[in-house]
């Protein structure tokens, strides 16, 4: 058999808890920091419009500010997005504007007719209305808030609410610092992050879960041992399994975010990040917690065996 | 071999034959005239062939203030007929824009009982009595009659816009309501966005309204440079609607009860407002676009053909115009599109039957034309009831759509063919399972895709590939299992299955939550977020059926072949 890790693994994950709580808890009070001071919303959410536009040659960006003031339009920011290569810009009007959809249509109409010559194709037109973006940012949160509290009532029913606690918490700890990396990066926050976020919620409770059900078994088969114990069995046990998986997804989502093009970069971007917090989470974070709770709920368990060392 | 491997042998031949016929017609583009028994392709969304997608927003405010006009209009007929005497119309007071009261100005305070008990008797549950001074009553909507304004405006909303679209020419349109006061609305494959958002934009609001003659036009004129001294003035870009409402605001205390300034405007040929004309009109409409019947270009023989609009009135709709225009001979009145004056036309004398024109003077031939093509094209579709406002809208570049699903697709194979490689590296024999179960796995979402009518978008290609990664998933859980069980020495055939039976709950407690995750996208996403959320859905039912059902099916019969003696995992 070809193996990558030893099927006589046997790491103590416990032991090093301590040292991953602080690591973690650094990370996430780091993360929920830079989410509230440097996170940038994407035209869903905060409203506004942007207009993607690619020239058949290259355009200086300076010139093209220029000659957009020139037209009458002072409010408009531009970037390069994409490749140098590839031409591409994108030019936004804030929100507080008060025809968005007039706005923009002339701004599409100055950019064809100044620069026809260059070769240009208005390639994608978003008008948000903010208060649209208002609605659309709080569905998105309740979206991740049912996704959380509907996993939540099922891990506790399927397993026993003393791992509910574990599973959210993980969730909680890679939803922030996902977003965390959003906002150090300066990566916008939009409904595809919604979406991608939503997907690694499925896929870290996903991986958490598949850790329970060992511990679970374990409780079942080798009753009176130190709850421990049969978590530093299960996640030696299921660790083959868990870097395989990871190793897998890692390939895909890493290729798309690599190679798939503009249009899906963020999406998996976040995926990829999620899929690495997310297997980390599985062990470091979601299963110190049960202990916790464990500890907590039987403060009688004084009683049991240590965990072999 | 047992029977109930056959059974399930066959159930799976079937599915993959299914599928497999399902997608033809997308893999090898096949024409709607080609003769194979499935002509559905999966639906591309808008980010992926381009399109247009806007959500519009119905407000509310107006549709209140318009229809409680409509009723006063109504009483005061039914009044007429009742007593021969009438009543003027007020002011209407909008303080609650969500419950707007008008005002009734009585001839005398001897019609105050009568109106009262027209009201109380024949509209009793449509409007309500808020105020009474003895000389005017004010009356209000119920909530009964709000209530069905707000079913019936997005109803027929819809149903307007879709008339529109159709005689726009899309392929497959998507028109539906989204909570109480929103419609989306998706055009994929339009290419002349913006035609297409000045026919659906255009809320046509069509109405009739008699021009005050008692005023002179030098006194009109006068409160508009009144206006102007004030710093009131229009300036290109504003939204038109907004300065109109600012300037009566200002002389509202000069305007006679009952009456709004409107104008009209002079335009060239690029769209920019040469003149702005003032008139003094009822607030109150004596007609509106529901009275309409029919509206189509026509030729005027009389002036070299010029087009023009020939508009046909409903039976009521008839009797009012030629009662209105038999009244008021020699005065104007005034045809206002959105609240602006279209035209003004004088009343040569009473239009009975139900037909008049509107001419389109001072431009071109073709733009004439073009004109008169689009007012009929609106007017026809039954004028909007209600103003939409354009909340959110996006349009993709069909280049940037082929662009998109080119790279997409192109990532896509490179991640599965490094999964596919990894895979049957690391298992082996197993791991060929593994890549033939994948592979289904593909192809029954395609053609779930196909049967259910879906829409595939990139985050939707991008949730496929995701699936692959994570089917893979329960490929390990169990292979992992079955080697666990194979160093127990337990032999092959008690390690394959206990594999299977070990990791039976654990592939669906994982499925469960991650299904959970899904369907929270699909109840709060929109547009391509609900694509992603459809195709993860449809993949994790795929999953669970293939890395489960059918990678046993494919181990019993290698089991049985090997005769449990051999294991390549």
């Amino acid at each position: 058999m070809f193996e990558i890790i030893r099927s006589n693994t046997n790491i103590n994950f416990v032991k090093k808890f301590g040292i991953t709580s602080i690591i973690s808890a650094i990370l996430v009070i780091g993360s929920v920091f830079l989410i509230a001071t440097k996170m940038k919303y994407g035209v869903d959410f905060r409203g506004g419009a942007e207009i993607q536009v690619k020239f058949q040659k290259s355009e200086n960006l300076n010139e093209l500010r220029k000659s957009m003031k020139d037209a009458g339009f002072s409010g408009i920011t531009m970037q390069t997005i994409g490749e140098a290569s590839e031409n591409e810009y994108l030019l936004k009007v804030s929100a507080n504007e008060e025809n968005l959809n007039e706005v923009t249509d002339k701004v599409s109409k100055t950019l064809t007719s100044k620069y026809a010559a260059d070769g240009v194709e208005i390639r994608k037109v978003d008008i948000v209305g903010p208060k649209a973006g208002a609605e659309l940012r709080k569905s998105g949160f309740l979206a991740m808030l049912w996704a959380l509290l509907a996993i939540m009532v099922y891990v506790g029913l399927r397993f026993d609410f003393k791992y509910s606690p574990g599973a959210i918490v993980a969730l909680f700890h890679d939803v922030s610092i996902i977003l965390g990396v959003f906002a150090l990066t300066g990566t916008e926050f939009t409904l595809q992050t919604v979406a991608a976020i939503l997907a690694v919620i499925g896929y870290s409770v996903n991986d958490t879960v598949i850790v329970y059900d060992r511990v679970r078994e374990h409780e079942a088969k080798f009753v009176g041992r130190d709850i421990k114990e049969h978590i530093n069995n299960a996640i030696n046990e299921t660790l083959s399994r868990t870097i395989l998986t990871s190793g897998t997804t890692l390939f895909v989502s890493a290729t798309m975010f690599f190679i798939g093009g503009l249009a899906i970069r963020d999406f998996f971007m976040a995926i990829t990040l999620g899929v690495v917090v997310g297997t980390y989470s599985s062990v470091f974070v979601a299963a110190p917690v049960v202990l916790l709770f464990d500890r907590l709920r039987d403060g009688k368990s004084s009683n049991t065996v240590n965990a072999q060392a | 071999m047992r029977r109930g491997w056959w059974y399930r042998f066959v159930f799976l031949l079937i599915v993959a034959i299914i599928s497999g016929i399902s997608i033809v017609p997308t893999a090898f583009n096949f024409k709607e005239t080609d003769n194979f028994p499935v002509k559905s392709k999966i639906n591309l969304g808008l980010d992926l062939q381009g399109g247009l997608y806007m959500i519009l927003g119905i407000d509310f405010k107006k549709v209140y203030k318009d229809e409680v006009k409509g009723y006063a209009r109504r009483v005061e007929f039914s009044f007429k007929d009742e007593t021969g005497s009438g009543f003027k119309l007020g002011d209407i007071d909008a303080s609650d824009p969500l419950d707007p009261k008008l005002e009734i100005l009585l001839n005398s305070a001897a019609d105050n009982e009568a109106v009262k008990s027209v009201i109380h008797d024949t509209y009793n549950g449509l409007i309500r009595i808020t105020g009474d001074t003895g000389s005017t009553i004010s009356i209000a909507l119920t909530k009964k009659v709000k209530t069905d304004i707000e079913e019936q405006s997005v109803k027929r909303s819809i149903e307007v816009i879709r008339n529109r679209i159709d005689e726009f020419g899309v392929t497959e349109p998507e028109i539906v309501s989204q909570g109480t006061d929103r419609i989306v609305v998706q055009l994929p494959g339009v290419k002349d966005i913006e035609r297409a958002k000045e026919l659906i934009g255009k809320t046509a609001k069509l109405e009739f309204k008699m021009v005050n003659s008692e005023i002179a036009p030098a006194t009109i004129q006068g409160w508009v440079s009144k206006a102007k001294e004030e710093g009131l003035e229009y300036k290109k870009g504003e939204r038109f609607s907004t300065y109109v409402s600012k300037v009566n605001e200002l002389v509202r205390q000069d305007l006679p009860k009952g009456h709004v300034l409107a104008f009209e405007r002079v335009t060239n040929a690029k769209g920019d407002i040469l003149q702005l004309v003032p008139y003094l009109i009822e607030a109150t409409p004596r007609l509106t676009g529901e009275d309409l019947e029919d509206a189509r270009v026509q030729f005027n023989p009389q002036q070299n053909n010029q087009p023009e609009v020939g508009l046909n009135f409903k039976s009521r709709g008839a009797k009012i115009f030629a009662e209105v225009t038999g009244e008021n001979v020699g005065r104007l009145m005034a045809i206002t599109l959105d609240g602006n004056v279209y035209s003004a036309p004088r009343i040569n004398g009473k239009i009975a039957g139900g037909r008049a024109t509107i001419s389109l003077g001072g431009k071109s031939y073709n733009e004439q034309l073009k004109e008169a093509r689009d007012l009929a094209l609106v007017l026809r579709a039954g004028a909007l009831p209600v103003q939409l406002d354009f909340l959110e809208q996006r349009t993709v570049g069909p280049s940037l759509g082929a662009d998109s699903i080119d790279k997409a697709r192109f990532a896509a194979i490179i991640g599965c063919v490094l999964v596919f490689g990894f895979i049957l590296v690391y298992y082996r024999v197993s791991g060929m399972f593994a890549i033939t179960t994948l592979a289904l796995n593909v192809l029954i979402i395609l053609a779930m895709l196909v049967g259910l009518g879906a829409t595939l978008t990139l985050p939707g290609i991008a949730g496929i590939a995701l699936t692959v990664g994570m089917a893979i998933d329960a490929n390990i859980i169990i292979y992992e299992r079955i080697r666990e069980e194979i160093r127990k020495n337990v032999g092959f055939y008690k390690a394959v299955e206990n594999g299977f039976n070990s990791a039976f709950w654990t592939i669906i407690d994982a499925n469960i939550t991650t299904a959970l995750a899904g369907i929270c996208l699909l109840n709060f996403g929109t547009g391509p977020i609900r694509g992603f959320a459809v195709t993860l859905l449809i993949g994790i039912f795929a999953t669970v059926y293939t890395s489960y059902f059918v990678s046993k099916i494919f181990f019993e019969f290698y089991m049985n072949k090997v005769e449990g003696q051999d294991l390549s995992i």
